[in-house]
């Protein structure tokens, strides 16, 4: 039954709702103004002049273009392997028995608690030794490894729930643990694979670390944004320009997906709920 | 079609034996119900049957062939399940034709398959829906369906009309043993409900903890239990059961009834079975005479059902078809004849060994 809620709670909220969005003007208004207006700071629009002087600088003077390319690409990847391993994994976790089964798990699980930045001198040194820094497999196979602990656990407590029935019906009609996969769990997995492929998505995007580090050229928009601040010149304007152009991808990312990403979606075998 | 032997099965999960040394023939194109209480092993054997659990000891064969470590399809099965197991991102018409795909068969002959199993189940019409879109019944046909197209060898049902409510349980339970009869492959039905049981199947099993109690048509198990078990679980209402004492030659019931009997090596204690149906009101004809405070009345429009008790405490259930009138509270004289009554040592077993007589005359 909707309800109607005081009116002093709208207020509050949307009290709350503004105070967030306060920086985001900022930055928007930041990329619009000249450096001198921004030292008086970017709310005194009295005699601010408005110019789109730094949209222009930052995309001539920087490769963003480049860089746009190189973000859609690594996340792309990224977000398409986990995608595809995970629930795999999940399954495989869930359904099969295989010798050493939990104690895999539990490691798989277990790199919830190991934080990137531990796992990051280890790896650089080993991808320098394998002549793999500035590749982008140097960036990649960490962030679906990475994933793997919350994007497996996700799936996997969705399977929880997952009706056996449908996979022993698969394997009386003569369907493989493979084909069980592919034809009969892949297809219902479609809300708990979103919400992976959403997750991953953002993560792998606004990651810095981790292409700073292993990344030359062909770096991803975070990194260039990086760059960006000069060493004597903030140039605060161009970075708010390349802030916007990096947000603005998982920004759309989210709105589209946002259904599919609350959704409980709920598998039935048709019996009575 | 193939007939289905079941010789010394054991089933355990770690150290709990849950099937032990059961050995069962299933006849080639009979209709087998698998009846018992809940956890008396029923399903984990139908399991084992279709080959999603892994038999632990024995053998079975299905049409002369040793089974146990054949996938569920090299053995010739289709089952049907509780939850009907519908693949929900299909079709009606995919679902069914999912088996026929995975084994091969070409366009054109799927189509044809499909459309004669839907013919048969009446379901063309639904082909094209997903099963979100279907009712109860609606589903548990497609799920007949897609066992049916297999043309499999052993029809595997795992109570599969539990989910249904009641009226539409009473018709699909009607139309699988019309399909039964004409399909004639062997077909294996679990359910807990005996009603079920009694109405579709030609050969009953009745299991408890994992063991056969009685195998036999419904006819045998109702008219001649093996024992106490059997003859509690078949039969709606309940038989009822009747403390007595044996002393000598008569038999001392409830409320100071008293019976002749004869027989060799009797317990002193024993129980007397009486099937609701068996006894009559009043105090015409023969054999036990008995008396009993009404508790409740149910009206079932042909029949009443009379719960009350006798004068000792123990419960009694009689059908009266014919006792309008009776009310909660009235003490009802009613009587049985002697060769519907079943005699239960105090471990359960039948005494086929004890003859009852009719009471001697209270001379003494």
């Amino acid at each position: 039954m909707p309800v109607t809620p005081p009116k002093w709670i709208i207020a509050l909220v949307g009290a709350i709702g503004l105070l967030w969005i306060v920086p985001l003007i900022g930055v928007a208004l930041t990329s619009l103004q000249t450096p001198e207006a921004i030292a008086r700071g970017w709310w005194n629009l009295g005699n601010a002049d408005f110019t789109l002087d730094a949209w222009t600088r930052v995309w001539t003077e920087y490769p963003i273009a480049a860089s746009l390319w190189s973000s859609v690409k690594l996340t792309a990847i990224a977000t398409v392997l986990t995608m595809l391993t995970a629930p795999a994994a999940a399954y495989a976790f869930h359904y099969l028995r295989f010798p050493l089964r939990r104690g895999t798990l539990i490691l798989v699980i277990n790199a919830f608690v190991l934080p990137q930045q531990v796992v990051i001198i280890p790896l650089f040194q080993l991808w320098r030794d394998m002549g793999l820094i500035g590749n982008v497999a140097a960036v990649i196979v960490p962030y679906v490894g990475l994933s793997y602990a919350w994007a497996v656990f996700l799936v996997k407590s969705f399977l929880e729930d997952f009706p056996k029935e449908l996979i022993e019906a698969a394997r009386i009609d003569g369907c493989g643990p493979v084909g069980t996969f592919f034809r009969i769990v892949l297809p219902n997995l479609v809300s708990p694979i979103s919400a992976c492929a959403i997750l991953q998505f953002l993560w792998c995007w606004n990651s810095l670390l981790l292409p700073m580090l292993f990344l030359r050229e062909d770096v991803p928009l975070t990194v260039m944004l990086a760059r960006i601040a000069g060493q004597y010149d903030p140039n605060v304007n161009m970075q708010s320009a390349a802030a916007i152009v990096t947000a603005f991808v998982p920004l759309c990312v989210f709105i589209l997906f946002q259904k599919q990403f609350a959704a409980g979606n709920q598998v039935s075998g048709g019996g009575k709920e | 079609m193939a007939r289905v032997t079941l010789r010394n099965i054991s089933k355990s999960y770690g150290q709990l034996e849950v099937i032990r040394d059961l050995s069962l023939d299933i006849e080639d194109g009979s209709f087998t119900v698998f009846v018992g209480p809940s956890g008396c092993g029923k399903s984990t054997l139908l399991r084992m049957i279709a080959g999603l659990e892994p038999i632990t000891g024995g053998d079975l064969m299905i049409g002369g062939t040793r089974a146990n470590d054949l996938d569920p399809v090299a053995r010739g099965i289709a089952m049907v399940f509780q939850n009907y197991a519908l693949y929900p991102h299909m079709t009606v018409e995919k679902n069914i034709a999912f088996s026929l795909k995975m084994a091969g068969y070409g366009r054109a002959e799927i189509a044809r398959r499909v459309a004669e199993a839907a013919e048969v189940l009446q379901i063309g019409h639904l082909l094209g829906r997903r099963p979100a879109n279907l009712s109860g019944g609606q589903r548990q046909r497609v799920a007949i369906g897609r066992a049916i197209v297999r043309d499999p060898a052993v029809f595997l049902f795992d109570e599969p009309l539990s989910n249904l409510d009641a009226e539409l349980r009473v018709s699909m339970r009607s139309e699988i043993a019309q399909l039964h009869q004409r399909l004639t492959n062997t077909m294996i039905y679990v359910t807990h409900d005996q009603t079920e049981a009694m109405t579709m199947a030609d050969r009953i099993v009745v299991l408890r903890e994992g063991r056969i109690e009685q195998t036999g048509t419904p006819q045998e198990l109702y008219e001649d239990p093996a024992n106490a078990f059997v003859a509690g679980f078949i039969g709606s209402p309940r038989m009822n059961f009747l403390p007595a004492r044996a002393s000598g030659s008569a038999l001392e019931l409830p409320g100071g009834a008293r019976l002749g009997c004869a027989g060799d090596g009797l317990p002193r204690e024993l129980s007397l079975g009486i099937r609701p149906e068996a006894a009559r009101p009043g105090r015409e004809g023969g054999g036990l005479r008995l008396e009993m405070e009404v508790a409740l009345v149910e009206y079932l429009g042909g029949t009443r059902y009379l719960h009350g008790h006798l004068a000792d405490g123990t419960a009694m259930l009689i059908e009266a078809r014919s006792a309008a009138g009776i009310r909660p509270g009235d003490r009802l004289p009613f009587t049985c004849p002697l060769e519907a009554l079943r005699a239960f040592a105090p471990d359960g077993a039948r005494l086929r060994s004890l003859s009852l007589l009719p009471a001697e005359p209270e001379t003494a």
